[in-house]
């Protein structure tokens, strides 16, 4: 039967969910215990004000016959506000703390692969998305698990207390709660959670698309079809409003059975108070009143279970996405240690993506001595950038080999960043100090030598005008780095680190040529020496290259010396003119 | 109580006379249930039978699923209204958004509009249905019962009035100290949860650096540090919670107590006091019910303020022009164009003329302006001062359906729509053959791509399906411009800055072809296409320094041909 809840499903393997349940135990009983107070305490103040007022009723002589209700109807008035302020600060602050290894989790579970993460893909969107499934598990903990498990604790303790009067009785409110407790939000499962399911679908489909077209706006007003556009979205919105409809129908049709059990409730409590305590004028029929205003206030306890396990739905698909990414390893990555110089040797190396049948690289060639500055160029999926995670070792041959100095670079692991620095294209500035995000570089550098790897990239002037200085956020109202300036700042961030090699993954796309050119006169001057491989899609700044080799369809096709190349190559010498704005 | 505009809406005065009156009659039901209830129990305690109560019971019955069922009805009455509503603001909306164009999503960015559309009208319809249920039922069901009793106890309904106010006037001093507390903290609030995300995205360059494995700690430790001040906030904002519940719960124990005094003394009866006892949580429950839901109501509040500023924006009137199909003997001037920008960039007023078929080159380098004064041309931007006289007629702005209609306007990274690579390539011309469509793709060169498709030209491709590359989105652009004949004039921004060097050459063959007979308006900072214009005007630093042909400009020494050098990098292979 429970094989058909999905949440239930994705919690079998889980690692999200079920360990910190274990880890934590003590606080969420805690956190229960308060919050099944809190109910207890509303009944409670009920049952003795109905004892209290039916007593009174009966003109006790002494005011002190009473005066136990009166205090208990005081404390439990007092009491109930006083635990659900408890049971609350102790529930969020349990999730809170649980979100806190979440986030940790979720960081440690992308960390190995995160040289892939971002780039060309719009990956942006995906991380946003698991930050968000970090936040439905919490909801998920908030809205459903823990109003469950409170709700099966009041459950319990009033079954218990009317089994002490009368089992017959407690077998009857066996049913009845239980039909509440669980019937109901089960039925609400069935027929709402596949309704549920389909309308984040439905929606997710409509994001997509108006987003999809919102942002191809421009086309549609040119091509005059705005409106042709409105009627075909209303006409899709219709399905996810016709669902949402039938949905809340169900949900009022729900609400109105959960009342009529509240009420089946209430008549047995009328009629068992009447056969147990009643029939006769006298003392005992003063507790009549009290069983059944009682019953009253729980309804609050109860009446969001069923909403609380539709949603559950929702999250399933977050605790499984979460669940899907690879469980982090520590790979037993072997200490080296290499000394200068550092030469990349690369023999007949083919690559192919796991997973797939295209070979991006075809028996690749290629000595990298230190020192050497070599530009890599080719077009869009020629394997150029391929070809630097193998240097980076982020990937491992399918065949041949690639190595440092002798080791293969998939050896080294994050050892690499000793060796190789890496600028790319949209070099991603923290939301920090400017000072912070330089120190990325080396977190023991001082002022000094920031201000000095400043003035290095030429940035000194610009960072001195700052009314913060180093310490300006990088993102604060109104402060934007233009594309040149965010190079040079990662460019600084590089020369921090001083490594012996600098790996640049097309870093000038979207440059003008004279920024460009500016940054590469910087570049060439504040690296001498250290071996600098240059992916690029031009010519710009070719000829201070020593080495320039063309990738096409994984394979080399031209490879030599700038000079080389202009004297003996007709292509070369056309790209090179169609970059400087000669060709004709 | 109730925000006004919502009175505005459609329909919205008959649905709420109906459920004022379906709310009475639930106040109405809720006192009867009690009643009953109260009799019944009277009746228990006294010692009579329950089955001589039975008549009781079943009015008590009858009353708690009457009140259920107006309930229901209430609720599905008010849903559809809601539903209703929020669809036909949507339309509106969605019609606006796509009257207003590029204007409007450049101002409000394609992310926040597109939540608006969908979840702020969510918000809305939820906003529609919270302020006409609970906000009314809080403002009838009290009332009722209040009024009762007065009639059965005047001084418990004097607490329970004296509570009312108590329990408003600390939730508003206990909740604005809470939102005190936020602001003082709201600095680290943001700093902390971006910080998440922000690490996240940034990930590839801790591990370039090597510090990844390190980090994950601090993104522990600052979540923590989110933790605390959550927490710190969160003890002073559910004490407004604590307030209501606390001022509820204890007058009801109030109550209870001083009704217990009243009955040993022999001053009250049973009946009245038992009934004010069980109506007292019914009283109280309006507002708490409204208290629960008060955040989804500032939502919806604020979406539905959103959306009523952007429809009282007004459509975009067009002056009434004849503007015949662009041909070789028009004009259009720019007379003292500029333009600024809230940030401080400004265009220097442009003059210039722009004459018939000419293929017009825009060159300067990024900041110059060439952006801006192609974008005005191409009517996104109302420029701040000057006019345009296009074929005779003089315009403050080219925004004008007539203008537009004649334009391809082919940008740095033309959008793909998620569709079929025919649909993409026929989206000016939809009902165009698909050999036509065939012949576009051939012409643009993007046989290959069509080849790989397993479905050829009806596969989906776009961001939702297969990301193509800039070079296939820019062939795309262009075969809209080969089947569209029509269009006369073409309006490149920097087509190719991104693209390889050998896949711009090879789409240059292209466009060239395409370019014949049309007005061409090309702006770039890719020099080698300025021997293929007619006419070339340079920007720098928002302004027009230099127009002509090439070989005026290259023999004027100015500017122009010191960009020229500048790009040669002083190579010594001069022509």
């Amino acid at each position: 039967m429970f094989s058909k809840i999905p949440l239930l499903r994705a919690l079998k393997h889980d690692r999200w969910v079920r360990p910190y349940l274990k880890r934590y135990r003590w606080t969420l009983a805690i956190a229960i215990f308060l919050g099944v107070c809190t109910f207890f305490c509303a009944g409670a103040l009920m049952f003795t004000a109905g004892y209290l007022i039916s007593k009174s009723a009966t003109h006790p002589y002494n005011i002190l016959l009473v005066y136990v209700p009166i205090v208990l109807t005081r404390a439990f008035g007092i009491g109930r506000p006083a635990f659900q302020y408890a049971e609350r600060l102790t529930s969020h602050n349990w999730v809170l703390k649980m979100t806190s290894h979440f986030r940790k989790q979720l960081y440690d579970s992308l960390e190995p692969d995160a040289v892939f993460l971002t780039g060309k893909y719009q990956l942006g969107d995906i991380l946003g998305l698991l930050a968000e499934d970090v936040s439905h598990i919490q909801n998920l903990y908030l809205r459903t698990i823990f109003p469950m498990m409170v709700s099966w604790g009041l459950y319990l303790i009033i079954i218990v207390g009317i089994g002490i009067i009368s089992p017959l009785m407690a077998l009857w409110l066996l049913l009845l709660f239980g039909l509440m407790i669980f019937a109901v939000p089960f039925w609400s499962i069935l027929v709402n959670g596949a309704r549920q399911v389909a309308e984040k679908k439905q929606k997710n489909e409509l994001y997509a698309d108006l987003t999809d077209n919102v942002m191809g706006i421009t086309d549609w007003t040119f091509a005059g079809r705005g409106d042709a556009y409105v009627a075909a979205h209303q006409k899709h919105e219709n399905q996810l409003v016709a669902t949402k409809a039938a949905m809340h129908r169900f949900e009022l049709l729900r609400d109105f059975v959960q009342q009529l059990l509240l009420l089946a409730i209430a008549i047995s409590l009328i009629i068992w108070g009447a056969e147990n305590f009643g029939g006769v004028h006298g003392p005992s029929a003063n507790w009549i009143a009290a069983f059944v205003l009682a019953i009253f206030p729980l309804d609050e306890a109860f009446a969001a279970l069923p909403a609380a396990a539709q949603e559950t739905n929702i999250y399933t698909d977050s605790l499984v996405r979460l669940n899907r990414l690879n469980q982090p390893e520590k790979p037993a990555v072997k200490k080296l240690s290499l000394h200068g110089p550092y030469d990349f040797e690369i023999n007949n190396l083919h690559y192919t993506y796991p997973q797939t049948d295209h070979e991006i690289l075809k028996g690749l060639n290629l000595t990298i001595r230190q020192g050497e500055k070599i530009a890599i160029l080719g077009r869009s999926g020629s394997g150029k950038t391929t070809l630097a995670s193998l240097l980076r070792g982020d990937r491992t041959p399918t065949v041949g080999t690639i190595s440092l100095n002798g080791v293969p670079t998939s050896e080294f692991g994050d050892q690499m960043a000793q060796y190789l620095g890496v600028m790319n294209q949209t070099p991603y500035l923290f939301n920090t100090s400017l000072a912070n995000n330089i120190r990325l570089g080396d977190e023991e550098a001082s002022d000094e030598q920031i201000w000095d790897v400043l003035e290095r990239v030429k940035l000194k002037k610009m960072v001195e005008r700052l009314p913060k200085g180093l310490n300006t956020m990088v993102d604060e109202a109104g402060l934007r780095f233009s594309g040149g300036e965010r190079h040079r700042l990662a460019l600084a961030r590089i020369l921090l680190k001083d490594t012996p090699i600098v790996l640049f993954d097309e870093p000038t796309v979207g440059l003008d040529p004279l920024t460009e050119q500016d940054l590469l006169d910087t570049i060439k001057e504040q690296l001498r020496g250290k071996t600098l491989i240059w992916i690029t899609h031009h010519l710009q700044g070719i000829d201070m290259m020593d080495q320039v080799i063309f990738l096409e369809d994984g394979q080399l096709t031209m490879q030599g010396s700038p000079s080389q190349l202009e004297a003996t190559n007709q292509h070369f010498r056309d790209l090179k003119a169609a970059d400087q704005g000669r060709l004709h | 109580m109730i925000d006004k505009a919502l009175f505005k809406l459609p329909g919205a005065r008959s649905i709420l006379k109906r459920l004022v009156g379906l709310y009475v009659l639930q106040a109405v039901l809720i006192i009867g249930q009690a009643l009953f209830l109260t009799a019944v129990l009277v009746g228990l305690w006294h010692g009579h039978s329950w089955q001589s109560q039975g008549r009781g019971i079943l009015l008590f019955a009858l009353c708690f699923v009457l009140r259920q069922i107006v309930n229901w009805w209430a609720g599905s009455k008010l849903s559809r209204y809601a539903r209703s509503a929020a669809q036909s603001l949507r339309g509106r909306l969605l019609k606006k958004v796509f009257a207003l164009g590029p204007h409007l999503t450049q101002d409000q960015g394609t992310g926040h509009l597109v939540t608006l559309t969908l979840d702020g009208i969510s918000n809305i319809e939820q906003y529609i249905e919270l302020m006409f249920s609970k906000v009314l039922v809080m403002m009838i069901v009290p009332v009722v019962i209040l009024l009762l009793s007065f009639y059965l106890n005047w001084v418990c309904a004097l607490i329970m009035l004296a509570v009312y106010p108590l329990i408003i006037i600390f939730m508003i001093l206990l909740g604005n100290a809470a939102l005190d507390k936020a602001k003082t903290q709201f600095g680290v609030f943001t700093k902390l949860s971006n910080n998440f995300l922000d690490s996240l995205r940034g990930i590839d360059v801790l591990k370039y650096v090597g510090l990844s494995k390190r980090y994950s700690k601090s993104i522990f430790n600052s979540s923590e540090r989110f933790r605390h001040s959550t927490m710190d906030v969160l003890k002073i904002a559910m004490l407004s919670t604590f307030a209501l519940d606390f001022f509820t719960t204890l007058s009801i124990a109030i109550l209870a107590v001083y009704l217990g005094y009243g009955l040993i003394q022999a001053r009250l009866t049973l009946f009245p006091s038992l009934a004010i006892l069980i109506l007292a949580p019914e009283y109280f429950k309006p507002i708490r019910n409204f208290a629960s839901d008060f955040h989804a109501t500032l939502n919806g509040k604020n979406s539905f303020a959103a959306i009523n500023k952007i429809l009282s924006q007004p459509d975009p009137v067009e002056p009434k022009l004849a503007l015949h199909p662009w041909s070789s003997n028009d004009d259009l001037q720019l007379q003292n164009v500029s333009f600024a920008y809230e940030h401080g960039a400004q265009i220097a007023p442009v003059n210039t003329t722009i004459h018939g078929l000419a293929k017009v080159g825009i060159v300067g380098m990024s900041g110059s302006g060439k952006t801006t004064l192609i974008n005005m041309i191409a009517g996104f931007l109302k420029p701040r001062a000057g006019q345009f006289v296009i074929q005779g007629h003089p315009v403050a702005e080219m925004n004008l359906a007539q203008w537009r209609s004649q334009i391809i306007y082919i940008p740095q990274s033309p959008y793909v729509f998620t569709a079929s690579l025919r649909d993409n390539v026929a989206f000016y011309t939809p009902g165009v053959s698909d050999e036509r469509v065939k012949e576009a793709i051939h012409v643009v060169g993007l046989d290959d791509l069509v080849a790989e498709l397993p479905d050829g030209i009806n596969t989906m491709i776009g961001s939702g399906k297969r990301v193509l590359s800039g070079g296939q989105a820019q062939r795309i652009a262009l075969a809209r411009a080969f089947l569209d004949r029509k269009r006369r004039i073409l309006i490149f921004d920097e087509p190719t800055a991104h693209l390889d060097i050998e896949t711009e050459l090879e789409l240059k063959k292209r466009m060239l072809p395409l370019m014949k007979d049309r007005l061409v308006i090309f702006a770039t900072h890719r020099l080698h296409w300025m021997h293929q214009m007619d006419y070339i005007l340079v920007m720098n630093h928002g302004r027009l320094v230099e127009q002509g042909t090439e070989a005026a400009l290259m023999a004027d020494n100015g500017y122009y041909r010191q960009l020229v050098d500048q790009m040669r990098g002083g190579s010594t292979n001069v022509q």
